[in-house]
């Protein structure tokens, strides 16, 4: 058991990554020090050696380093990195690609940048220095001539042949050493990687808020699931028994029941098919819910503001499975509504289509003034619920500026992707 | 003399179940159709039907309203049965409250749902007084305080509520003769006598009353 502890560091691989990512420490301080000697050069050159300039020499390889670490995709890189060679467990953030980083993150960041600079520069010198002796200590007994060790603390003489079996086992056990100082400063670089690289409190926040709100999408599509399958049980079972009551007198509606039944169960298998797992929860209203065969409605809605719509659906929207034609609906009216809001009464171009078992669906409208403020003071908050819809059913959602247009793509796929 | 049905349902082929299994029966028939809550009114008025199978939800006027317009407008109206599809549906409760006399599930056999109409029309005894005791149970509010005092203000005598005990167990105005050792006529004086005094319409009313004072416990 202790042996095994003893060991581990010496065998893992995350041992040796961690000395992988010193080393990169190490290689990145040498443009930094070349930086610092030129600036230290400048100003010896102005104002001579004297203490202000060695006072100044540490400050010149500091700021640098402080300054490009300030970059926020730098960040991206950090934590990129320390997963891959550290291991270290870093929370999720929102969105790596986000570079939106408040300034305290960024403080943070570049503070570990000077802090994998100051670890790798001196554990690289270390190994440097080291090297060569290691070698040395470890072929002592092949050596053909003597060869004298001077670190002025300690002197090894070593005269080559059998005399000097001892030496290869020092050369080994400072292998070990350097092993266990990168285990060691795995564990510690990784604790203070958390602290610098992850994520702000705002940042923590706004994973809960998504995840709190994919949780609220689920139960509703559970609730719906439920719903929506109950209903089409109930029909089939009311049309079974109904026909069983008629069988003799009416074949007609026999007929008629046998194809409902056959048709409602087909409906609600591919809705089961695309929401499953879910558990319900809460209650909903007393309307159904809406769905793209309701879309009328609130285009009329829509036109009744004021507003000029254009809308192209292709054939065969009105047949995809329910649980797509809701969250396409309340797409839709989110889409129309942020529209609204963000750009006022412009143009508005709807498009639906069905292309590659994908429902396609894209809402266009130019950019006005108004919406360029709007979206910045927003942050393009009216999005996140779409983007919840859209990831629930796995599917895809651009939202960006197309030329002089606003345009918002959702693409949702029609069969459950497995 | 046939007991007229209406169909109240946004789901047509709900409502042609139903219709198929209503009118296989001899002795009642529908004598019409509503898609939604706000038809509901217009045609009872029109057609007169005894019982109206009443959907909870619907898209424009659920059921819970519709059932408090035809009882709130109409002198005499019909008697309403709630189709729901849940049984756990928290409408369904709400449905009853407004004065439903009873409720159904969509999913129930046909002779189920034909032997509820009739219990409905006829109003001579509770329908599944379990699953209403399970109701009140779950979403009533027991020593409910106007209950209690409609209660009070009723001042039954002792033989009224002993005649509302046993209707609140589901015993029809028969069995209650039978087990109080009096005529049916006499427990069918007692019973109007003791919903007259309860202000309330029909026995589900006064069942659910005596749940909710606490005259009767539901668990």
């Amino acid at each position: 058991m202790l042996l095994r502890r003893l060991a581990g560091p010496l065998v893992s691989g995350t041992t040796y990554r961690c000395w992988v990512y010193l080393g990169l420490g190490g290689v990145l301080t040498v443009p930094f020090i070349f930086v610092a000697a030129v600036l230290t050069g400048i100003i010896a050159y102005y104002i001579g050696w004297n203490s202000v300039t060695v006072s100044l020499a540490p400050l010149t390889f500091i700021v640098p380093p402080l300054a490009i670490g300030l970059i926020p995709a730098l960040r991206v890189v950090h934590r990129a990195a320390v997963r891959a060679l550290l291991g270290a467990p870093l929370p999720e953030q929102p969105d790596d690609t986000d570079y939106s980083y408040p300034w305290s993150a960024r403080w943070r960041a570049a503070g570990w940048l000077l802090l994998h600079l100051f670890v790798g520069g001196l554990s690289g010198i270390l190994l440097m220095v080291m090297l060569p002796a290691i070698i040395i200590l470890l072929i002592a007994p092949f050596l053909p001539e003597r060869v004298t060790l001077d670190y002025e603390v300690i002197v090894l003489v070593m005269d080559g042949g059998w005399d000097d079996t001892a030496y290869p086992l020092l050369g080994l056990a400072l292998i070990a050493g350097f092993l266990y100082l990168g285990a060691g400063l795995r564990v510690l670089l990784g604790r203070a990687a958390s602290a610098l690289l992850g994520p702000s409190p705002a940042e923590r926040l706004a994973v809960l808020e998504r995840q709190a709100g994919q949780l609220v999408e689920r139960n509703r599509l559970a609730q719906e699931l439920h719903d929506s399958v109950g209903h089409a049980l109930t029909v089939t079972t009311l049309q079974a028994g109904a026909a069983a009551r008629v069988l003799d007198t009416d074949p007609e509606f026999v007929r008629r029941a046998l194809q409902a039944i056959e048709e409602t169960g087909r409906a609600a298998l591919d809705d089961l098919d695309h929401v499953l797992g879910l558990l319900r929860d809460g209650a909903s209203g007393t309307a159904p819910q809406a769905t793209l065969a309701d879309l009328e409605t609130l285009l009329a809605k829509t036109r009744a503001t004021g507003v000029p719509l254009t809308v192209e659906i292709d054939e065969g929207v009105d047949r995809i499975p329910a649980v797509v034609s809701r969250e396409a609906y309340r797409i839709v009216q989110e889409g129309l509504t942020n529209a609204l809001r963000h750009a006022g009464r412009v143009p508005i171009t709807l498009r639906l289509a069905i292309q590659a078992n994908r429902l396609k669906l894209e809402i266009t409208n130019p950019i006005t003034e108004a919406a360029h403020r709007n979206h910045h003071r927003n942050g393009g908050r009216g999005l996140r619920g779409m983007r919840e819809r859209v990831a629930v059913l796995r599917g895809e959602m651009s939202a960006g500026v197309d030329g002089d247009q606003w345009r918002v793509a959702v693409a949702l796929p029609l069969r459950r992707v497995s | 003399m046939s007991i007229g049905v209406l169909l109240v349902d946004d789901e047509t082929l709900i409502r042609v179940g139903l219709r198929a299994i209503v009118d296989a029966e001899p002795d009642m028939r529908v004598v019409g159709e509503a898609v939604d809550g706000a038809e509901v009114l217009p045609l009872v008025t029109q057609l007169r039907p005894d019982v109206v199978l009443m959907d909870v939800r619907m898209p424009t006027v659920d059921g819970i309203t519709a059932t408090q317009h035809l009882l709130n407008r109409l002198t005499e109206p019909p008697k309403i049965l709630v189709v729901t599809t849940f049984e756990n549906d928290d409408y369904v409760y709400g449905a009853l409250r407004a004065g439903a006399s009873g409720f159904l599930l969509k999913r129930a056999r046909p002779a189920e749902i034909v032997h509820a109409i009739r219990v409905v029309a006829c109003g001579d005894s509770l329908l599944y007084p379990v699953a209403i005791r399970n109701l009140v149970a779950l979403h009533g509010a027991p020593n409910n305080d106007r209950a209690s005092h409609a209660l009070q203000h009723a001042q039954l005598t002792e033989r009224e509520m002993e005649v509302l005990r046993l209707m609140a167990r589901g015993m029809s105005n028969a069995e209650i003769a039978k087990e109080l050792y009096v005529s049916l006529q006499t427990v069918k004086t007692h019973v109007g006598n003791l919903l007259n005094k309860l202000q309330v319409r029909d026995r589900t009313q006064a069942v659910i009353l005596a749940y909710e004072s606490g005259f009767v416990s539901p668990r």
